[in-house]
């Protein structure tokens, strides 16, 4: 019994010295092509872990097909939901580097100097056929990128046409009057149905909040680039927000309400608009509610006309240094980027590709994802400074806050706290 | 004990200087340093334990608050008291530190009415008492976290269950008209009932056995004295249940100002901050600032020992006056 206990110790002790030889062997040989080489992939689940649909077994095919061409490097894959994202920080500051990181990769990485460059990472042809608006959002304050954007969204307004028929509303809104009239309508019919859905919580207070400021020529940043949350157009919109909101147009308490909520109604049938992306879609066809032909997507209204430029949100690819890695990484990345690879995830997740030339494959096949594509290429986007990332923090938790009486010192102090906080 | 700090005074410590001398003094001075550090080994595991996971933690958490500490959590530098200086100029502060202030107060005094009346109740003869016993102990047992879900989609304003029966009652017209999480009065209120009703089965039970504890006798002889009910609860009931009555109040303060599940659950401490205490608030900043939310943890360390040393001194009165 002893015996056999202290023969698997040894072995134990066997197999620990052999692992830490493979590693120190394989990052000490990265910058040749010799070896095999394990390369660590920490992505975002997109789906639901544990089932099909769970991201980890998108790229377990794709690293498992990778490695039949390039036997010599082996892609280890690890997912991680989006609401424990939190853990990857955690991960970082504990020196648990992965080589590629995809997710939401902040500038604040870069600016640590954790991360390789762009061109150290992916080929120029790959790099090229990156979508420029949201390439242009992975540049550092040195005007260099450091990761690329990986899966992109845009925003359109979703109605349900059930309940517009109901309200006898003939055509889907264009303008903030026409959010005002067709919710009123809607809120008439008694049914305690919420007319616009409102999510100014903490889940995403910024998206909401940014499609609307966008529809009065607002935004987070100025022409310059330096914030101006609290800007005369942004001021008016939250006054407006907070009229809507008084008018009982929306759902009861927007600050707190977080957008997952308002899309689980929306695709319950029990919200008339409802601001979305491609990823409510997955929600209505699960939820059964309706159908393709109950519901619509418009642009998202303006103040006096819809928005002719959508807001586009991307999540990103990037390489951290400190396994060496960098050839690696490159080959896999730009096997990953392959337009066929692209369109796989995206048809997946109702996602829209990061590529100009997957978009563009992928509109010809798909139509509800082309009429989202089609503004893609002019989205505006979130702001890139160095403390983004701390500001929207804040934002999440105080932006809703705007949509009341206050609205222009909510939207003071968060200038304050913006510009204090560089 | 002196004698042993006298020898160690006076000799060098055993083995110091490498040559042990063979006199009969020495070594008897060297055992006597050995008596001294007998318990060593018994008290180290505990010293060490207390060392490690309760001053450490402060050491580090004071640590912390001094420094600068970028959105990724990686360390830029010290930020000397800026920490400090900056939570104090926050604006939400003040309504944070008044509301933690009618948190704990409000928490505490119901809780510990209600439970002194539940436990007068629990600790007569009447039917269905063990079940009614059994029962109080289902909120207590059940996960804090657990129950806030429940409460709060209870009060969702689209199907919740209190909102249904106040709809089919006619209170309300609508659904979708009212979402008291999100107003500031009625989502604090909410709160506290939320904490009320958690804390009242430990607060019962502590006082419960308080309540045992009194001597039959001194009842009998209350009431051969001809006192009423009323003279009887407030001359004999409540002296006799101080010690109970404090230990549940203070462990009730400190679990309540550190309680951070509820408000978490329910609201966030949103909208905005305006229904966070302390402890959310202290939650909220570290998503923008991890120095400056260990500065309030450090506010928050403070206010707790002010609270515990008053407590302490209040019990001490307490013994000294028995």
């Amino acid at each position: 019994m002893k015996r056999r206990v202290l023969a698997l110790t040894a072995i134990g002790v066997a197999g620990v010295m052999s692992l830490t030889a493979c590693g120190s062997s394989s990052s000490s040989s990265s910058g040749s092509s010799g070896g095999n080489v394990t390369i660590k992939l920490l992505a975002a689940d997109y789906g639901t872990a544990g089932t099909s649909n769970s991201t980890q077994a998108y790229w377990q095919g794709l690293a498992a097909t990778f490695h039949k061409t390039h036997p010599n490097i082996t892609v280890q894959v690890q997912t991680i939901a989006w609401t424990n994202w939190a853990q990857v920080a955690t991960m970082i500051q504990d020196k648990q580097y992965p080589d590629i990181l995809e997710g939401d990769a902040p500038q604040q990485f870069a600016a640590d100097g954790l991360l390789y460059k762009l061109t150290d990472i992916m080929s120029a042809s790959t790099v090229s056929n990156l979508i420029p608006v949201f390439a242009k959002q992975e540049d550092g304050t040195d005007g260099v990128a450091y990761g690329a954007p990986f899966t992109t969204s845009a925003r359109g307004l979703f109605y349900n046409k059930k309940l517009f028929a109901a309200a006898k509303i003939a055509n889907p809104p264009q303008t903030w009057a026409d959010i005002q009239n067709d919710a009123a309508k809607i809120k008439a019919l008694g049914g305690g149905d919420i007319g616009y859905g409102l999510p100014l919580g903490p889940e995403e207070a910024q998206g909401e909040s940014y499609l609307w400021m966008l529809g009065n020529g607002g935004g987070y940043v100025d022409s310059t680039g330096k914030y101006a949350i609290n800007q005369a157009a942004n001021v008016q919109t939250f006054q407006f927000l907070n009229t809507l909101v008084k008018s009982g147009a929306t759902e009861p308490g927007p600050a707190s309400t977080n957008r997952q909520q308002m899309w689980d109604a929306f695709a319950a049938g029990q919200v008339g608009m409802v601001g979305g992306s491609g990823a409510l879609i997955p929600d209505i066809v699960k939820n059964g509610k309706l159908t393709t032909s109950d519901y619509g997507v418009v642009p998202m209204p303006g103040k006096n006309a819809p928005l002719t430029q959508t807001l586009g949100v991307h999540d990103d690819v990037v390489g951290f240094k400190q396994g060496g890695h960098a050839d690696q990484i490159k080959q896999f990345l730009d096997f990953v980027y392959s337009d066929q690879n692209q369109i796989a995830f995206d048809q997946e997740y109702d996602l829209l590709p990061a590529t100009t030339s997957a978009s563009a494959a992928l509109s010809a096949k798909d139509p509800v994802a082309a009429g989202f594509l089609k503004n893609v290429p002019n989205s505006v986007v979130y702001p890139s400074n160095t403390n983004w990332n701390t500001v929207l923090a804040k934002l999440k938790q105080t932006l809703g806050t705007a949509a009341s009486d206050n609205a222009s010192s909510v939207l003071n102090s968060l200038q304050t706290f913006a510009t204090s906080n560089q | 004990m002196t004698q042993s700090t006298q020898a160690g005074l006076l000799e060098p410590a055993p083995g110091s200087d490498g040559t042990p001398r063979p006199t009969a003094r020495t070594v008897g001075g060297g055992r006597r340093v050995l008596r001294a550090l007998a318990p060593l080994p018994w008290i180290t595991p505990a010293t060490a334990l207390i060392l490690f996971v309760v001053i450490w933690p402060v050491v580090s958490m004071f640590l912390t608050s001094r420094q600068h500490f970028d959105s990724m959590g990686f360390d830029q530098g010290s930020a000397g008291w800026g920490n400090f200086t900056k939570l104090f100029d926050e604006p939400d502060l003040p309504g944070v530190l008044v509301r933690t202030v009618i948190w704990v107060v409000a928490v505490v005094g119901l809780t510990i009415l209600i439970s002194l009346g539940v436990a007068q109740m629990f600790n007569k003869q009447f039917p269905g008492r063990k079940v009614a016993r059994w029962a109080l102990i289902a909120p207590w047992a059940a996960s804090v976290v657990m129950t806030s879900i429940v409460f709060k989609w209870m009060l969702n304003p689209s199907n919740g269950t209190i909102l249904v029966l106040m709809h089919d009652l006619g209170f309300m017209k609508n659904y979708n008209s009212v979402n008291w999480l999100s107003q500031q009065t009625p989502a604090f209120i909410w709160e506290i009932v939320v904490a009320i009703f958690v804390s009242v089965p430990f607060t019962t039970y502590a006082l419960l056995a308080g309540l045992q504890g009194v001597p039959e006798d001194v009842y009998e002889a209350c009431r051969l004295d001809g006192a009423g009910s009323v003279r009887t609860y407030w001359s004999i009931t409540l002296p006799l249940l101080r010690p109970a009555l404090l230990v549940a109040a203070l462990i009730n303060i400190m679990n309540v100002f550190n309680s951070f599940p509820i408000i978490y659950e329910m609201t966030g401490g949103g909208p905005g901050n305006q229904t966070s205490t302390t402890t959310l608030f202290m939650y909220n900043t570290q998503q923008t600032s991890i120095g400056e939310a260990a500065a309030m943890s450090v506010v928050n360390f403070g206010f707790i020992i002010v609270v515990v040393l008053f407590f302490l001194r209040a019990s001490r009165w307490n013994t000294a006056e028995d």
